[in-house]
């Protein structure tokens, strides 16, 4: 059975073989290239992201982590003048499709930012505003999905007696788990994280990686990430890119142990970036 | 080491005197500063003061006579004998219909091209469209009444206004609003150039304010799977109520006070009709018109008018006010 499938990859062959052997493919990339305008932001890069895994991006500012993950949802499709061309999946479907719905898109790969984005809005509404997009629920089902979305973010203890509170009037770190928590209640299958704690103190980076830590039991995750000791901590894969190129991607604990490619022991040693 | 000595004792020497001068001088210049503000910043309050007061003191007379009966009584005649009869409802309730139907208009054909300007547009029209705003502003109002005059009111006389009758004849309500003989000069007239020329105000302010929107805050929206509608409608808006709102309260407020374009088009007359196609007054229009040639109790009581219409617009903004709090409530703040 196992044959059958390798051999349907062959015609990649020449790609270098990247898909990790324990996981299935969630996502996978194949020859993909970047522009913004004139310039080319990623250089044929080729890798998958394992079901149910963390896979973590790693690598100098400007790199091309970020744009890497915009991808992933189409996210660059806002911005004229952005393109990209190549092959990526998620599962059967091709991600760059022109005719693709982006929304349905989104709903199944969902986004945390840099910084913490709730909505105008109160904190169940920032919830229930997503699902609601989705999902004809009544109120007694939107009250339970919104308990269970807040719970999912380890944000519920927090929160519960003032739900009609706005989401702005939360600490940063709140808001992002806020956040969090209403990119888990639209279900996505994959969650993007692009660098979640940058903003944050230690304590709340603490939760949000251990949050990490729990969700990719149910969701496959990426992650960009400007801190080494993170992406050491929280994935299961690593990528380093580097001038648009990927370097290296591998086992987490193969990239920070022993890396086949100098640059990147370089960039993990901190002799560079 | 020995160098840091030396710096420390330099500055000892010829320090804690010099800075103390240093210092009274900033304060005097700090003081000068503040009281230069202050007196700016009360000025405005003085000058509204000044006005109330002296457009009180001018309607006293009016206000005398008539007493609040000047509100509800539609008669104008200032030559009727033995005493003239002067009543406001005529030019209240056409300052308010004709905002209003602007208002109806303008809002959402404002907050359209806004939209659109912001969230939908390629850049090369951009630039195209935001230009042509600006200019819509900045023609003066007496060409809008002159277009008014020339080229719509015979349109909406002509062709318009038959249609509407057409559609709606003998419908309860709507025929009323539709019917009468045509006429130039109208209410529907004046309420039309009133909305073009707030329109840019909208558009403008509205703009700026949706221009301030993160990106990364419509970036989240788009990401748990807005359309471009949704975004608008429940990330833009409700960030940049506030800012919206003001634009749409300065456009309300231009509707309520222009006189020129409005004198020119509205056709001057007291009388209530309930139909929109016919001639009526507004505040501003009824005091263009008739103040040079007015003296003793008319006069009083185009003050009066005048009067009326501060107390109108501070209502207004007052409402508005009301409004954002109300909605602050509802986002939970």
């Amino acid at each position: 059975m196992n044959n059958l499938n390798v051999s349907v990859d062959l015609p990649h062959a020449s790609a270098p073989p990247l898909s990790m052997p324990d996981a299935p493919p969630k996502i996978t990339v194949r020859d993909l290239n970047f522009y913004y305008g004139q310039s080319k932001a990623l250089k044929s890069i080729n890798l998958t992201l394992g079901t149910n895994r963390v896979t973590a991006f790693i690598g100098p500012s400007g790199c091309g982590k970020s744009t890497l993950l915009r991808i992933f949802n189409r996210m660059y499709d806002l911005y004229p003048g952005q393109r990209a061309d190549g092959q990526v999946l998620l599962d059967k479907t091709n991600i760059l499709d022109p005719k693709l719905d982006l929304n349905l898109l989104r709903a199944r790969i969902g986004m945390v930012f840099q910084k913490p984005t709730p909505f105008p809005m109160t904190i169940y509404e920032n919830i229930a505003f997503g699902v609601r997009l989705y999902e004809k629920l009544s109120k007694s089902e939107m009250d339970e999905r919104v308990e269970k979305a807040l719970r999912g973010g380890a944000l519920w203890d927090e929160v519960k007696d003032k739900l009609n509170a706005s989401g702005l009037s939360l600490s940063g770190g709140q808001q992002q788990r806020l956040c969090i928590a209403r990119t888990v209640a639209v279900r996505p299958e994959v969650i993007l994280f692009d660098e979640p704690c940058s903003a944050l103190d230690p304590i709340s980076t603490a939760k949000i990686e251990e949050l990490i830590s729990e969700l990719k039991e149910d969701y496959t995750i990426a992650i960009v990430t400007h801190n080494m000791q993170q992406a050491a901590r929280v994935s299961d894969q690593t990528a380093f890119m580097y001038l648009g190129e990927l370097v290296e991607f591998d086992q987490t604990s193969k990239i920070f142990t022993s890396p086949s490619d100098r640059r990147t022991q370089d960039y993990i040693t901190g002799r560079f970036g | 080491m020995a160098e840091i000595v030396v710096q420390g004792g330099s500055l000892e020497a010829s320090g804690p005197f010099d800075r103390a001068r240093a210092l009274s001088a900033f304060k005097l210049s700090d003081n000068l500063f503040y009281w230069t503000t202050r007196i700016a910043a009360l000025s405005v309050l003085g000058i509204l003061g000044g006005i109330i007061l002296s457009l009180i003191v001018g309607a006293w007379p009016a206000m005398k006579t008539f007493g609040f009966e000047f509100l509800w009584t539609q008669r104008w005649a200032p030559s009727a004998q033995p005493e003239p009869v002067l009543g406001a409802l005529g030019p209240i309730y056409g300052t308010l219909v004709t905002s209003f139907i602007a208002m109806l208009i303008a809002v959402p054909v404002g907050l359209g091209i806004a939209i659109f300007l912001t969230e939908l547009c390629p850049q090369w029209l951009r630039r195209p469209i935001g230009i042509a705003i600006e200019l819509l502003a900045g023609i003066p109002s007496i060409i809008y009444g002159m277009w008014g005059f020339f080229v719509l009111g015979p349109f909406l006389a002509n062709t318009f206004q038959p249609l509407m009758i057409g559609l709606f004849e003998g419908v309860p309500v709507l025929g009323d609003i539709f019917a009468g003989p045509p006429s130039y000069l109208s209410l529907f007239n004046a309420s039309l150039i009133l909305a073009i020329m707030v329109l840019p105000f909208i558009t403008a302010v509205s703009r700026d304010v949706f221009d301030t929107v993160p990106p990364v805050l419509k970036e989240a929206a788009y990401g748990v799977g807005c359309t471009t509608w949704e975004v608008v409608r429940s990330v833009v808006i409700p960030y940049t109520r506030v800012g919206v709102i003001g634009g749409v309260m300065l456009a309300l407020g231009r509707a309520l006070g222009e006189t020129m374009a409005v004198t020119f088009i509205i056709g001057n007359s007291f009388r209530i009709s309930s139909s929109i196609f016919a001639p009526g007054t507004t505040i501003s229009a009824a005091i263009a018109s008739e103040f040079a040639e007015s003296d003793g109790l008319h006069q009083s009581s185009l003050i009066l008018l005048g009067l009326l219409l501060f107390i109108l617009t501070f209502f207004v903004l007052a409402a508005a006010r009301l409004m954002l709090m109300r909605l602050d409530r509802k986002a939970g703040k």
